[in-house]
């Protein structure tokens, strides 16, 4: 049995027989209203697991520049018409690390919520998330839930994607920058990619967010984390569309774009 | 597995109760049960948007769309953008940019301009691209494209929506080409 949300995941690893057919499919349209909202509550953003991506493009997560991510992941997401009907927890369940809102999500450090009939349980990314297509969740589970704290102030985000084209990609590199800044000095910085090492999941560049945090923004310090400390902690694969080292370069440049496009934004500059 | 599942659809206007199997994908549905054959199927996995319907006023890509889970549903194809003998506004400009070349992809393009058009009758230029990137045109008629969306938008901010076929085509030879 497998759940069903907006089936652009689940229909083509039935169609190309990437997995077993399932016996049942459970087609959650039947609870899509209730499973499908944004709500901002005291110092929580609520995600409904069921909300199509347009409708996250709708709410709070594309007006504060504290989500500003968000945006970005939306128009590099597939195409428009996808957006209508794809789904943020069925993007976080299909667990590759060609899952945009996966990567964006892994640094706003996110709660996940499941239900089944024995109740709530809370889980973290990192525990929900095992492996590649390997995840904690129960097969008489559903995700119910995205919870994040909402960031201070001087907080915001952004998320790239490198392939060939502009869109309809799958990214041969990905990654995001969660960064608060305190005047000009690094108060907490959260930096995610598509893959680290070994995991084929995204994951966080902890080395490097350790180097930058209370460190003064410059363009030295930032040289420094990406070309010295981001190499010592990554090791990118090379497959059919690209090698490793054209990864780790790529990498390093989009930790760069990002860090800056963050504390751009922060400013509330271009 | 169950043997069929019973589905209400309004497809163009006009109810069906159709009784399917679980797996029956709705771009099958259209095409060989309904008849609807301007859907067409290019990649069948979400890339190419040949297969694009509304599906209550939104564009849904019916070659990942399983008909069994859309009970109740509202679909329109191109067959119901305009009653026999008339066009719609959004017809008349794709004839008119004259855009069409072998025209397999140009009934998705039609949906995405009426869905767009539904929520705003003034596009900015960025947001015609974001919705027209939807589907692919293999002849490569995206500009003609891009125009006949400025231009159905016209006629539909001066309340015309239905044109005459007959009219349509016989001017159609008059007007100068677009450039
Ligand atoms: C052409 C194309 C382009 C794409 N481009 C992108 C892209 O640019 N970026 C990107 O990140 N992804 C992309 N994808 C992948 C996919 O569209 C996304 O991962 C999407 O968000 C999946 O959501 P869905 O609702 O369709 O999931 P589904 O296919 O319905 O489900 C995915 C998995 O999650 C499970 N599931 C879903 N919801 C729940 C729930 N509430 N509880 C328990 N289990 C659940 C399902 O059982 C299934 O295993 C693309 C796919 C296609 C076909
Ligand atoms: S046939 Fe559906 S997107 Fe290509
Ligand atoms: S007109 Fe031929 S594919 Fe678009």
């Amino acid at each position: 049995m497998k759940p069903l949300a907006g089936g652009t995941e689940l229909l083509l690893l039935i169609r190309d027989r990437r997995i077993p057919t399932p016996k049942y499919l459970l087609d959650l349209n039947a609870i899509r209203k209730e499973l499908s909202y944004v709500k901002l509550e005291e110092d929580k953003v609520r995600i409904g697991a069921a909300t199509t991506l347009y409708e996250l493009s709708q709410s709070i997560l594309h007006k504060d520049k504290r989500y500003a991510g968000f945006v970005d992941v939306f128009y590099g997401f597939a195409t428009m018409a996808m957006r209508f009907y794809a789904t943020i927890g069925g993007n976080i369940l299909s667990a590759t690390q060609y899952n945009d809102y996966l990567t964006l999500l892994t640094v706003y450090e996110p709660e996940l919520v499941l239900v089944s009939k024995q109740g709530e349980r809370r889980l973290t990314l990192e525990q929900l998330v095992l492996d590649k297509r390997k995840l904690a969740i129960r097969p008489d589970e559903l995700l119910k839930e995205i919870i994040i704290s909402v960031p201070p102030e001087n907080t915001s985000s952004s998320f790239m994607k490198f392939d060939r084209r502009r869109i309809l990609i799958a990214g041969v590199v990905t990654g995001a920058v969660l960064l608060t800044l305190n005047d000009n000095v690094i108060e907490d910085v959260k930096i995610s990619f598509d893959m680290i090492r070994e995991k084929r999941v995204p994951g966080r560049a902890r080395k490097t967010e350790e180097f930058l945090q209370g460190k003064e923004l410059s363009e030295e310090v930032v040289e420094e984390a990406a070309e010295e400390i981001l190499p010592s902690e990554m090791e990118r694969m090379s497959d059919w569309w690209t090698t490793g080292e054209y990864r780790l370069d790529m990498s390093k440049v989009v930790l760069k774009r990002n860090i800056f496009r963050a504390a751009r934004r922060i400013r509330g500059e271009k | 597995m169950v043997e069929t599942i019973r589905v209400n659809l309004k497809v163009n206007g006009k109810q069906y109760v159709l009784d399917i199997p679980p797996d029956e994908r709705l771009i099958d549905t259209l095409r060989y049960r309904l008849g609807f054959t301007s859907i067409k199927e290019g990649c069948g996995r979400g890339e190419c948007g040949s297969c694009i319907v509304l599906v209550n006023g939104l564009p849904r890509h019916s070659c990942l769309t399983l008909t069994a889970t859309l009970d109740g549903a509202e679909i329109l194809t191109v067959e119901g953008l305009a009653p026999e003998g008339k066009l719609h506004a959004i017809q008349v400009a794709f004839l008119e940019t004259r855009g069409v070349q072998c025209g397999f992809c140009t009934p998705a393009f039609m949906l995405l301009t009426k869905a767009l058009l539904d929520k705003t009758l003034d596009p900015s230029d960025e947001e015609i691209k974001q919705w027209l990137a939807s589907a692919i045109c293999r002849c490569g008629s995206y500009h003609y494209y891009f125009k006949a969306v400025r231009k159905a938008a016209e006629y539909l901010k001066k309340g015309k929506i239905l044109f005459d076929e007959k009219e349509v085509r016989k001017n159609l030879y008059k007007l100068p080409l677009l450039r």
